[in-house]
């Protein structure tokens, strides 16, 4: 497993250019007004389906979060670029045993309250149309690791193009409750509930 | 009503700058294979919810039906941007007068097997998250006027990210032998529709 090793003054470059690149490439962004619980660490469970969510966790944990940005990524994705390493990504290997180890150090940067890890609970990617959000085992065990106050937050990231060639993307973000507090399945058919509610929601959305 | 216009210089300069446009902007454009009747006009019904939309079945046509290019777009839209009436557009105007000419038309233009009619049904941009597809009134009334005389083409885009930077249009395409007018053309292209997303729900990397 490869900790993250996060340097503060490169993370805020990289955050810095990263909003520029993503308003040069996207027509909108636009997030639902969110305000995460003070004091709480955030769990932030994002859907995965294209090249740009990691880079949009980061985004939101920037500029709408207010927290310090950590990551869980494929082991071999994080050795292609290790840059990203020093910006907060730390590995996975589902495949072997120290993935336990994993988990276990996501839910330790979420004791400090100034912290938020983006995890991608589907594990792969997965068409933006679905309909359910399939939540791997492990996030289970990530959660009951956690000792300190954390808030679960889930973001549904989609794209629409509307009157532009450019695309937007919308960000719903859904409060989930506080780790511990409620059983694995409740979680899960929270997620499912609120990513349904997103998909309702963004057929009325402004443009 | 704004009639598509002909101009050989900005003819070829649009056919080029869209082909360039969906080229440069796209990972892929994916369709299915399908046979079209060389003896009938086509009859494109898409759904709508980008600027894309006409540029992609623009692609389209050049790549499958291969036939003279005409849509069917708001007339605030073909005056906005002037090109669109050298590439094939003809305007409508919803609520007034004009649509009647503009719908006599199309129907017009669907008589002559050498042409290719595409018609976005919803009559306005809608999400591509949506899945109920609704149409306005008109569309029968083109299907009456040139009954027979062109072959129904439904398509079912959807936009998909995954792995690569740039994003992939999937189209989903389905052609009928002759398609009913009013509702049931729309719960006939629902079904197309509900078919296209579920198979599109399914790609996983």
């Amino acid at each position: 497993m490869i900790p993250a090793r996060r340097v503060k003054l490169f993370s805020n470059w990289f955050a810095i250019y990263m909003r520029y690149r993503m308003r040069k490439a996207f027509n909108r962004l636009v997030v639902t007004p969110f305000t995460p619980k003070p004091g709480h660490s955030v769990l932030l469970l994002c859907n995965h389906f294209s090249w740009w969510d990691g880079l949009w966790g980061n985004y939101l944990a920037y500029w709408h979060l207010d927290r310090h940005l950590y990551i869980m990524m494929q082991e071999d994705h994080l050795q292609k670029r290790m840059l990203l390493n020093l910006f907060g990504g730390f590995s996975i290997n589902r495949s072997s045993r120290e993935m336990i180890k994993s988990l276990q150090y996501a839910a330790g940067l979420l004791n400090n309250p100034e912290n938020l890890v983006v995890v991608f609970p589907q594990g792969e990617l997965i068409s933006n149309h679905t309909t359910e959000i399939k939540v791997e085992k492990g996030i289970e065990r990530l959660i009951k690791n956690i000792k300190g106050p954390c808030q679960i937050v889930y973001n549904c990231a989609l794209i629409d193009y509307f009157e532009s060639l450019k695309p937007s993307v919308f960000f719903h973000l859904y409060d989930c409750g506080i780790a511990g507090e409620m059983p694995f399945d409740e979680l899960t058919n929270r997620i499912n509930t609120f990513h349904q509610h997103a998909l309702k929601a963004q057929i009325d959305v402004e443009h | 009503m704004i009639y598509p216009q002909k101009n050989a210089l900005i003819n070829w300069f649009s056919h080029n700058y869209i082909l360039r446009i969906v080229k440069g902007n796209f990972h892929a454009v994916k369709f299915n294979e399908i046979e079209v009747d060389k003896s009938k006009s086509v009859l494109l019904l898409a759904n709508h919810f980008s600027w894309w939309d006409g540029f992609l079945m623009y692609y389209i046509n050049q790549k499958v039906f291969k036939k003279r290019f005409h849509v069917m777009v708001i007339e605030e839209t073909v005056k906005k941007v002037s090109f669109f009436k050298y590439v094939g557009a003809f305007s409508v105007s919803k609520n007034s007068r004009d649509m009647l000419a503009s719908l006599n038309y199309a129907a017009e233009l669907l008589n002559d097997p050498q042409n290719m009619v595409l018609i976005f049904p919803q009559g306005k941009l809608y999400s591509n998250f949506i899945d109920e597809v609704n149409f306005e009134k008109g569309l029968s009334r083109i299907m009456d006027k040139a009954k027979g005389k062109f072959q129904p083409i439904l398509a079912a885009t959807f936009i998909e990210n995954l792995q690569h930077k740039r994003p992939t249009a999937n189209v989903y395409l389905n052609v009928l032998n002759t398609l009913p007018g009013g509702d049931t053309a729309q719960s006939v292209y629902q079904k197309h529709y509900n078919f296209s997303k579920l198979s599109q729900v399914q790609n996983i990397i």
